[in-house]
């Protein structure tokens, strides 16, 4: 009985206005998702869990890390005081923002190239391109490490000298951060129209004013998320920067690696947030700029160019 | 065609475009004159777009050579030809607004700012998207955005406009009232057009003159009458209205058809005695039962009769096997027992001057 009346009650809660009686709560059907909720929230909560605990503690005014006193800064204090931590935050994200900007410039470039050039190398260069991302990091971390020491060697027979830095970091993190930006801006750019460019020229666009004011609009969004996800990735990035990096100063994740020989300390926890937060503020700051960008472009149409 | 001492807007020289084995244009040669709406039709593939291309300077031809206003334009870029393109994807700048879109082109030649806004102001007044200035391209429909391409386009007051194929994207409905629009502002701008299509009653609409072209060869180029009237060839014939194309062989002043009639024709010069031929004769010149003197005739069975509103269209067979197509307005037929049976029997006849004789 109760099946046959929710058959009869089914069309009427489709259509509740020709009935002409208030809208009652749509019946839900056989297929409804029943714990959906549920084993969406138990995902999350393996996702954030461990993260949520790292902050929590970070405020601990205790050096205990399962016993919570009172909320409290003295980790942050600590940090922001000890030299070694903020040299190695400020050489971290300085080899983020070199390695963004380089291996967007380069990776963009190479999706061009491998889109645009009609040449017999594009697609071996796409298989390359494409090996060095799923090649184990260990092994690129050696080999970079071989060819630095190698080119040590040989660039002090003229009196150079050139040994591993941070500078050595960012190269080594460029190798494997163009691969990235050239798949994503490759995407966007095999998807982009080829007659809007060529509507452009038509209008009287050069080939490089055509490519300034039509080509990169449109690829803007796909080069800025590149960017951003180089930027991350290089920023926490341990295993080529184990590989790479010389005596001094050193970046950030190595640092935190150092410091747990001496067990784990809030001050970890502190600057676990610290580096979360940093990504979050990169990320929303990058969006914010971007709905700005759209916006005065709206406002400003009748204005001069 | 226009007077001697103007040249040609755009004149084509012997063009031909290959792509690897195939010959995409081959042999091309036509002129287009000042303020004319010249269409180029014919089957996909058939090398319409190409052409457009080479005028536009996006492909560069093989052989033969382009001129646009009596100069050659073989080594000038497309931003330096003074023509403009309305594509068929529209190909609007998604990051602009509409306004934006349609001053892109005075802003590349440098046109004062306060002149670029008069023309822009006024181009989106002539293509009714005022009220839309400030839009993106995504926010509008197919019908809008067709005509901010149409704007961007003719802002910049080219010497030729070419469209590919501008209406194709649109429905039926809409097609058919961009087509007036169009023309309208054609004549508004007095612009030459050039405009390609396969649709071949968009182009007899809108078209002062018309190419036919089929797998990269002219077949002819005339005015919409000559074209629908005078048909050069078979192709012609077939691809433009409906024709009935009956085989036959020249014999004395006409043709001797296969059913075993003769039928008196008009000839081309040139034409030899027993040439295979085609006679060409469009249904609607076709008269049922109501022959007058003079009249070409021939007789035949009612095989298939369609009721079309306006008229009636009836297949008659002559001889098995050969079928043509006849249609009659129903002015005075309202009801059906006044119109030709399935099965009975008529007589067809049509004035000699509107069969073509055509090689076969």
């Amino acid at each position: 009985m109760v099946i046959e009346q929710a058959r009869i009650d089914a069309p009427s809660a489709e259509a509740p206005k020709v009935a002409g009686g208030r809208p009652r709560p749509r019946s839900r059907g056989f297929d409804a998702p029943r714990f959906l909720p549920v084993i969406t929230g138990l995902v999350f909560v393996y996702l954030f869990a461990p993260i949520l605990v790292v902050t929590w503690f970070s405020f601990n005014s205790k050096q205990s890390l399962n016993v919570f006193g009172t909320p409290s800064l003295q980790w942050y204090d600590q940090l922001i005081h000890d030299p070694i931590i903020t040299g190695s935050l400020f050489a971290s994200i300085e080899i983020a923002l070199v390695t963004m900007v380089v291996a967007t410039v380069i990776g963009t470039l190479l999706a061009f190239g491998l889109v645009r050039a009609r040449s017999h190398f594009s697609r071996p260069t796409d298989i390359l391109m494409l090996l060095n991302l799923v090649s184990p990091e260990v092994v690129t971390g050696v080999a970079l490490l071989l060819v630095f020491s190698e080119a040590g060697g040989f660039l002090l027979q003229f009196g150079i000298q050139f040994g591993l830095s941070l500078a050595t970091v960012v190269l080594g993190h460029i190798t494997f951060s163009i691969a990235y930006v050239t798949i994503i801006v490759r995407g966007r750019l095999a998807a982009l129209n080829r007659e809007v460019e060529e509507a452009a020229l038509d209008l009287g666009a050069t080939n490089v004013s055509a490519m300034r004011l039509v080509t990169l609009p449109l690829l803007w969004p796909a080069i800025i998320a590149s960017g951003l996800l180089v930027f991350v990735m290089s920023f926490d990035d341990f295993v080529t920067s184990y590989f790479t990096t010389g005596v001094g100063v050193e970046p950030l994740p190595l640092r935190i690696y150092s410091m747990i020989h001496f067990g784990v300390t809030p001050e970890i926890n502190a600057v676990g947030t610290l580096m979360m937060v940093m990504t979050i503020v990169v990320v929303l700051a990058a969006l914010a700029l971007f709905t700005y960008q759209q916006n005065a472009r709206q406002e400003l149409a009748f204005l001069a160019e | 065609m226009t007077a001697a001492a103007e040249p040609p807007t755009v004149r084509l020289e012997g063009v031909v475009k290959r792509f690897n084995t195939t010959t995409a244009v081959d042999n091309l040669s036509l002129d287009v004159g000042k303020g004319e709406f010249f269409s180029m039709l014919g089957p996909s593939g058939c090398g319409k777009t190409t052409t457009l291309r080479i005028i536009a300077g996006f492909e560069q031809p093989d052989e033969g050579s382009v001129f646009l206003e009596g100069l050659s334009v073989e080594n000038t870029p497309p931003y330096h030809r003074n023509v403009n393109t309305v594509f068929q994807s529209y190909a609007l700048f998604e990051h602009l607004n509409v306004w934006d879109n349609v001053a892109f082109g005075l802003r590349r030649k440098k046109v004062p700012e306060a002149e670029i806004r008069k023309r822009v102001s006024e181009m989106l007044d002539l293509v009714r998207l005022k009220q839309k200035a400030t839009s993106k391209p995504r926010q509008l429909s197919g019908g809008q955005q067709q005509r901010v391409a149409l704007g961007r386009a003719l802002v910049n007051l080219p010497a030729v406009l070419l469209l590919d194929e501008p209406l194709g994207a649109l429905d039926l409905q809409l097609r058919k009232q961009m087509q007036i629009e169009l023309k309208q502002i054609q004549r508004t701008v007095g612009i030459t057009f050039v405009y390609v299509t396969h649709d071949q009653e968009e182009a007899l609409t809108m078209s002062d003159r018309i190419a036919v072209m089929n797998e990269g060869v002219l077949q002819q180029c005339g005015t919409p009458e000559e074209i629908y009237e005078r048909p050069a060839n078979a192709f012609v014939a077939g691809f433009i209205g409906i024709s009935n194309l009956i085989p036959g062989a020249l014999e004395g002043p006409g043709v001797r058809l296969q059913t075993g009639q003769l039928i008196p024709a008009d000839l081309e010069d040139g034409m030899a005695p027993g040439e295979a031929v085609l006679l060409c004769v469009r249904p609607e010149k076709l008269r049922l039962n109501s022959r007058a003197d003079g009249d070409a005739s021939v007789e035949g069975i009612v095989a298939e009769t369609v009721y079309l509103g306006t008229a009636t269209q009836y297949v008659i067979e002559l001889a098995p096997g050969v079928r043509i197509v006849a249609i009659e307005n129903n002015t005075q037929t309202a009801s059906s027992d006044k119109r030709f049976a399935r099965g009975s029997k008529v007589v067809i006849g049509w004035l000699p001057e509107h069969g073509r004789v055509l090689r076969s």
